[in-house]
């Protein structure tokens, strides 16, 4: 379980001018899939995924997750943030285990789990380090194991490649294609590389800036399972060219 | 997966710093280090002897330093006794006296103004119930606060204790409350996210993160400590190293009255070494971040 529904959702922030950052959003996420958000910076797409994270309320409309309504963050809609946002006097270990711990799960129930995940990420002969002593890259790998030792239903993932080198990049993708092929969970991806959203997503939302609207969704039918390799197919290509297609067309409506 | 760890301790040694060639008269390393810290002490005293005659200097009103040194060696290992000096032996139990007082006061500043800074920083309720308060007590001096201390608690140590109290808790509050405000907001998302409450969010974010700023607040609060200590001693109390201080220069001892000023000096800067080697301890993460940066 795992859908996700924003319906006519409106969020401005007040000041001298209000800035309408959401202008009625539409978007229906069903069970499983894995929807890219994908846009210019400063289009609202990272506000959008506050919403549903539960770290930001909506001035006005609908959202529900699972049916039920939002009011706060919890562990069944995990984030993984931009910079990863580790906790910097915790070591690896100690950062996954924060979740079930301020849960108050029983320790014999969490510890092989997070020795599983970190085989999984690659990170076992670092699960005494701390975030500092880690690049980019693997900060970001206990990011994503810190959000999947909660077995969330959605995983919200806002930028999560966006500050990595390319090679760091295509190696994390590769790690999210494989585990969420293995998971399945719902996953809300926000990016603005129009790559990384064919690679990865089964449909791609592209949203446009002042204000942000969802303008067009595109179906990505890559057959899966996918891996980065696929980057330079043919059929990768054709997509890339169509989705580009799009993006001028909605520019030019909306400009 | 081949991001390689940029900056793994388990995986490649640090490199060492290199290696700092020796300028001029010191050599380098540690030693050369210790040998140009004690060269400007050490001319100081040297110029200062040179310019008395006879054990004095100033018109006989400054003690040379072997005549302070001897009074030093008299007051901290002479016989007991109603001599002609009462300070013979006594140095040690003062010096405990005025320590054990800091100690005590500064206790109490850590004791409220940790909680209370980390609070105001964390909670707007509580940030504008306390703080306006705070803010308003805050610019009077605590040497105003002496007649008030003595009223209220007589010429004894409470006295002591409560401006030492009172001087220390302010910084320890001022930078508590800036280490609790200026958390990295995504640290507080992603606890909440993963299920922590308000109270875990308080205990397993905000104060580790506030711990830097706090120690900051700590090391300004002990020094303003030691200050309180010696002005109290010297109005309100009748033992201690401000006491000593007070009365050495009363009946006109210059000698003990300098040797008590280094004693001072002497405890305010290993007090503050146990505050740095706790800080040590506490942020041991940090000191990784830095060495890796």
């Amino acid at each position: 379980m795992g859908t996700i529904r924003f319906r006519e959702v409106v969020k401005t922030y007040p000041g001298k001018q209000p800035v309408i950052a959401l202008d009625r959003v539409n978007l229906d996420i069903g069970e499983g899939e894995f929807v890219a958000l994908l846009g210019p910076s400063g289009c609202g797409k990272s506000t959008l995924l506050n919403l549903i994270a539960g770290f930001e309320e909506m001035t006005s409309g609908a959202l529900s997750f699972n049916g039920g309504t939002v009011d706060s963050p919890g562990p069944e809609r995990a984030v993984v943030f931009q910079e990863a946002a580790l906790l910097p006097w915790l070591t690896v270990e100690q950062n996954i285990a924060f979740g079930p711990s301020v849960q108050k799960r029983p320790r014999a129930e969490y510890e092989p789990k997070i020795r599983e995940l970190l085989r999984l990420v690659g990170l076992e002969r670092f699960a005494h380090s701390l975030p500092s002593q880690l690049s980019g890259g693997m900060r970001q790998r206990v990011g994503i194991a810190r959000a999947l030792v909660m077995d969330p239903k959605a995983l919200l993932m806002d930028e999560p490649f966006g500050a990595l080198d390319a090679q760091t990049r295509m190696s994390m993708q590769q790690l999210l294609l494989d585990v969420w092929q293995s998971l399945g969970t719902t996953v809300l991806f926000v990016t603005h590389d129009i790559d990384e959203a064919i690679l990865l997503a089964d449909r791609i939302c592209i949203m446009s800036a002042r204000p942000g609207r969802i303008t067009r969704e595109i179906t990505v039918d890559l057959p899966r399972p996918r891996s980065v390799d696929q980057l330079t197919d043919p059929a990768f290509i054709r997509h890339k060219a169509a989705i580009m297609a799009e993006m001028r067309e909605a520019q030019k409506e909306h400009a | 997966m081949n991001d390689a760890p940029a900056r793994a301790l388990d995986a490649a040694p640090v490199p060492a710093a290199p290696k700092v060639k020796s300028r001029g008269l010191f050599p380098a390393g540690r030693t050369g280090a210790a040998m140009r810290a004690a060269l400007l002490p050490i001319l100081v005293i040297v110029a200062w002897q040179l310019a008395g005659s006879g054990g004095s200097l100033a018109g006989g009103v400054l003690p040379t330093p072997d005549r302070v040194w001897d009074a030093w060696v008299v007051w901290a290992f002479g016989p007991q006794g109603m001599g002609l000096n009462p300070y013979s032996g006594t140095w040690l139990s003062n010096v405990l006296f005025s320590s054990m007082r800091v100690a005590q006061g500064f206790v109490l500043a850590m004791a409220i103004g940790i909680p209370a800074g980390v609070m105001i920083g964390w909670s707007r309720a509580v940030s504008g119930t306390v703080d306006p308060t705070i803010q308003l007590l805050r610019p009077i001096p605590i040497t105003a606060w002496l007649p008030f201390s003595i009223a209220v608690f007589g010429i004894q140590d409470m006295g002591a204790i409560f401006l030492i109290a009172l001087g220390g808790f302010y910084p320890v509050v001022v930078n508590a409350t800036h280490g609790a405000r200026d958390v990295d907001r995504n640290w507080i998302r992603a606890a909440e996210m993963m299920g922590a409450s308000r109270f875990d969010v308080l205990r397993r974010v905000v104060l580790p993160a506030a711990l830097p700023a706090i120690f900051t607040g700590l090391r300004i609060g002990l020094g303003i400590a030691w200050t309180a200590v010696i002005v109290s001693e010297m109005v309100a109390v009748k033992s201690g190293l401000g006491y000593v201080l007070w009365d050495a220069y009363y009946v006109g001892r210059m000698d003990v009255v300098i040797a008590d000023m280094l004693s001072i000096g002497a405890m305010g800067l290993l007090s503050d070494r146990l505050i740095v080697t706790v800080e040590h301890w506490a942020l041991r993460w940090r000191r990784l971040q830095s060495a890796s940066r």
